[in-house]
């Protein structure tokens, strides 16, 4: 029963096969990232050349070619200075919870599933929840604080998953050793389960955190204004105290938002403009992916299981 | 009777063994009594009454599923990490006789009198000294020089000092298999536990590797009580002074290993370490 | 626990069954040879039948092949199973008697060569009790080989016995033929042959008791040999 012929037919015809599929994924990439391509080489074409130091230097502009991001980027990087400082410890805290202390019962269960759920949600429905909430029951107003707080409030659910997955992967077998030379369940989290999952849980808050910066709908949901010519506040002061609040409180705007302000302009170069902001933006949320994926890589080499 | 046992003893005597030379300075370490346990509504462990003596190996062996590594982890109450799992009976340690199981006694407590080595061995990814020093740091030691003191005593008595001190500051996972192994019981004993459990610690092991960790076994029974669950028959019959047969959860035969081995007292034991059909 | 002969079928592999069957077989047929060898010698000193005697003398070889494979197959059991409990004993048990058989083979020889070299007046004198006393030695050992086929420990209290009653009627005939050397010192030589055939068969009870005792070991997993009567009645009945 041995046909050398007849076994290289078989072999053929399956390697064939392979060769079919290969191309056919090969295709079904290329489209994703070609659209990307694309998109990517239109904003360029169309904005680069907005692209100077005055553009990040100036306040928005009634004319095209003297208008700037500066308080769209300013007003960008508190929102997110608000969403880390809140989601973060908030995050990491309900999943460390989750996974660590609770015990299994239909309650956690329920919180498991609208947790994983609420990843789901639509984001302009966190903007009106925000809006009753933080905007008026708390009375922060339409201010940077609120903004902040909308956008933990979304991200949230990004960042406890991900913790929880990053807890998860670490081995039974290490939870056993520690408790078996007799550490206590916060010496287990301090120890262990916090350093072995940094790397998971860093990149799920960056993930997170890249989301939000593109996020308009909520912001625009609660009120943020689309011209702002001025700056708030500075948090840090030359006098004593050095540090103020006044800042959470002030009106503000953000990158998408500008964009958005600039593409309902009909004058072609306010379109311009929206580019290069969509090129900025671009490049903000791929540094931060780029930063997760370098932070997976290194926290992965240290620990093996 | 008394005659032929005399005889009998001396025999032995004559012959060396030292299992049976300090026999009879043995005292109780540990005794279960009317042991049961429950995962959920399923019993696992029925009325397990045995006594673990001081300074003695005592190897449980039985078919998978048959609860002796259910009945190990009942010692460092392991099972109170997870839900709903319960405890019936006593396991009373000594010398204070405190019942180990008793919901009003903290498991942190058990262990820290209590070690455990794993089955796969389980460093924790951070230095060799670091695993090895960790039950110190549990304990509040904050004193360097007396933890690099236990850290090498420990790593002497696990007998891997001389492979790993010119290097403790590395991963331990750099280590090889049998190598983590010893880490790890080398990190148990850092703590100076009373009774060393161990649940199967050569199963992920080569045969070298396994007979280091058995020499080893053989050695650590001058300081500490062993007590050590293994699925290889030949492990157990080498290393134990005493073995229990388990089957459905229930201790079926217990005695000293020759006796077990040659010439069982149940048929089921027989069946068992004889490769037969139950 | 005892052993029982079904016992060696029940392994959950049937190698290993296989193994274990064809180890007895060897045994009985190592035992039946030995056994035989002891009859033939016994006939050719009745018969002063030289021709067989020299037969005797040239099949002790087979014994010691068929001891040279047991041991094998024994070795074999040992590194590939590591038996444990009455397995254990039985593997145990089977190099002893294997190596008791040999001995017992080389003491048929024995009988067979005394036979050749005490032609003449000691043999017509004692040739008759040598045999009459081979002969309650091979009834003994064909107990011993039967009880240890069929796994039946108890025997072994009923041999011993028996083995005394022959160690007694060895020693009238010793001291009969030490008595005829000192009336007819040129008979010597012959008569030492003769002394040596009784001893050999003494012997070979001995060994035969030894093989029932070892059945013993096995079966009931307690050592009776070298215990005083009392102690050995009560284990055989224990058992």
């Amino acid at each position: 029963m041995h046909d050398t012929q007849a076994i290289r037919q078989l072999v053929l015809r399956g390697r064939r096969r392979d060769a079919i599929f290969a191309i056919i994924g090969l295709i079904c990439m290329m489209i994703g990232i070609l659209t990307l391509a694309v998109l990517l080489a239109g904003l360029i074409q169309d904005g680069a050349h907005r692209l100077n130091w005055s553009f990040f230097e100036n306040f928005p502009s009634r004319r095209a070619e003297k208008a700037g991001i500066l308080s769209a980027m300013v007003g960008s990087s508190l929102v997110m200075l608000i969403t880390a400082a809140t989601a973060i410890p908030f995050g990491i805290g309900a999943g460390i919870y989750l996974e660590e202390y609770a015990r299994r019962s239909w309650v956690t269960n329920l919180i498991e599933v609208n947790v994983t759920n609420l990843a789901g949600v639509p984001s302009i429905i966190y903007g009106l929840l925000a809006l009753s909430l933080f905007v008026y029951a708390l009375d922060f107003g339409q201010s940077i604080l609120s903004a902040g707080l909308t956008l933990a409030l979304m991200i949230l659910p990004v960042i406890i998953v991900s913790t929880r997955e990053a807890i998860r992967a670490i081995p039974v077998s290490i939870r056993e050793a520690a408790y078996g030379v007799g550490a206590t369940r916060w010496q287990l989290v301090r120890d262990h389960i916090l350093p072995y999952s940094a790397g998971g849980i860093l990149t799920g808050v960056i993930i997170g955190l890249a989301r939000a910066i593109g996020e308009t709908a909520p912001i625009i949901t609660i009120g943020a204004l689309t011209f702002i010519a001025f700056l708030p506040a500075s948090p840090i002061s030359g006098e004593f105290p050095f540090i103020n609040f006044e800042w959470l409180e002030s009106p503000f705007t953000v990158m998408p938002i500008q964009m958005f302000n600039w593409l309902s302009r009909p004058q072609a170069a306010f379109q311009e403009n929206a580019a290069a902001a969509g090129l900025v933006l671009v490049v903000m949320t791929l540094v931060m992916n780029g930063a997760a994926i370098w932070l997976r890589i290194r926290f992965r080499k240290r620990i093996k299981w | 009777m008394v005659e032929k046992n005399t005889m009998d003893m001396s025999l032995r005597v004559a012959a060396k063994d030292p299992s049976t030379e300090t026999a009879p300075l043995a005292e109780l370490k540990a005794e279960a009594k009317g042991l049961d346990f429950w995962y959920g509504d399923n019993q696992a462990l029925k009325n397990i009454n045995m006594r673990i003596d001081e300074f003695r190996v005592t190897a449980l062996i039985g078919p998978s599923g048959c609860g002796k590594s259910t009945y190990l982890r009942c010692f460092n109450r392991m099972h109170d990490l997870q839900d709903n799992t319960r405890y019936g009976g006593q396991i009373l340690f000594q010398p204070d006789g405190v019942n180990i199981l008793d919901r009003s006694v903290d498991p942190i407590e058990v262990r820290m009198r209590i070690g455990m080595v794993f089955q796969k061995p389980n460093p924790f990814p951070k230095s060799i000294f670091e695993n090895v020093a960790y039950g110190l740091r549990v304990r509040g030691q904050k004193n360097r020089a007396e933890i690099a003191d236990r850290v090498e005593q420990a790593l002497r008595e696990a007998s891997i000092w001389d492979e790993v001190r010119e290097r403790l500051d590395d991963m331990a996972f750099n280590l090889s298999g049998g190598q983590q192994q010893r880490l790890c019981i080398a990190r148990a004993l850092a703590t100076e536990p009373e009774l060393l459990l161990f649940d199967e610690p050569t199963s992920a092991l080569d045969p070298n590797a396994t007979a280091n960790i058995e020499d080893l076994i053989h050695r650590l029974k001058e300081k500490v009580t062993i007590l050590i669950v293994t699925h290889n028959m030949q492990q157990a019959a080498r290393v134990s002074d005493y073995t229990a047969f388990m089957y459905l959860g229930e201790l079926v035969e217990f005695g000293a290993t020759r006796g077990v081995f040659t010439n069982p007292a149940k048929k089921q034991t027989e069946d068992y370490i004889t490769g037969r059909y139950g | 626990m005892t052993l029982n002969k079904n016992d060696l079928r029940r392994h959950l592999s049937g190698q290993f069954n296989a193994d274990l069957d064809a180890i007895i077989g060897r045994v009985q047929v190592m035992g039946q040879l030995v056994l035989d060898q002891l009859r033939d010698a016994l006939r050719a000193l009745e018969s002063n039948d030289g021709e067989l005697a020299v037969q005797v003398v040239a099949r002790d070889s087979e014994v010691n092949q068929l001891e040279l494979g047991l041991d094998e197959a024994c070795r074999d059991m040992l590194v590939q199973r590591q038996p444990a409990a009455g397995d254990l004993r039985l593997i145990f048990a089977v190099l002893k008697v294997v190596m008791d058989f040999e001995r017992m083979g080389d003491l048929a020889k024995r009988v067979a060569k005394a036979t050749l070299e005490s032609a003449g007046a000691p043999q017509k004198r004692f040739g008759g009790a040598i045999v009459a006393l081979g002969t309650s030695v091979l009834v003994l050992s064909n107990k011993a080989l039967a009880a240890f086929v069929a796994f039946d420990g108890v025997a072994a209290a009923a041999i011993k016995q028996e083995d005394r009653a022959i160690d007694e009627r060895c020693k009238e005939i010793t001291a009969q033929l030490q008595s005829f050397i000192a009336d007819q010192p040129d008979a010597t030589a012959g008569a030492l042959q003769l002394i040596w055939a009784a001893r050999s068969l003494e012997r070979f009870g001995d060994h035969a008791k030894n093989v029932a005792e070892y059945i013993f070991y096995a079966v009931y997993g307690k050592e009776i040999r070298h215990m005083n009567d009392e102690e050995r009645t009560q284990w055989v009945a224990l058992a």
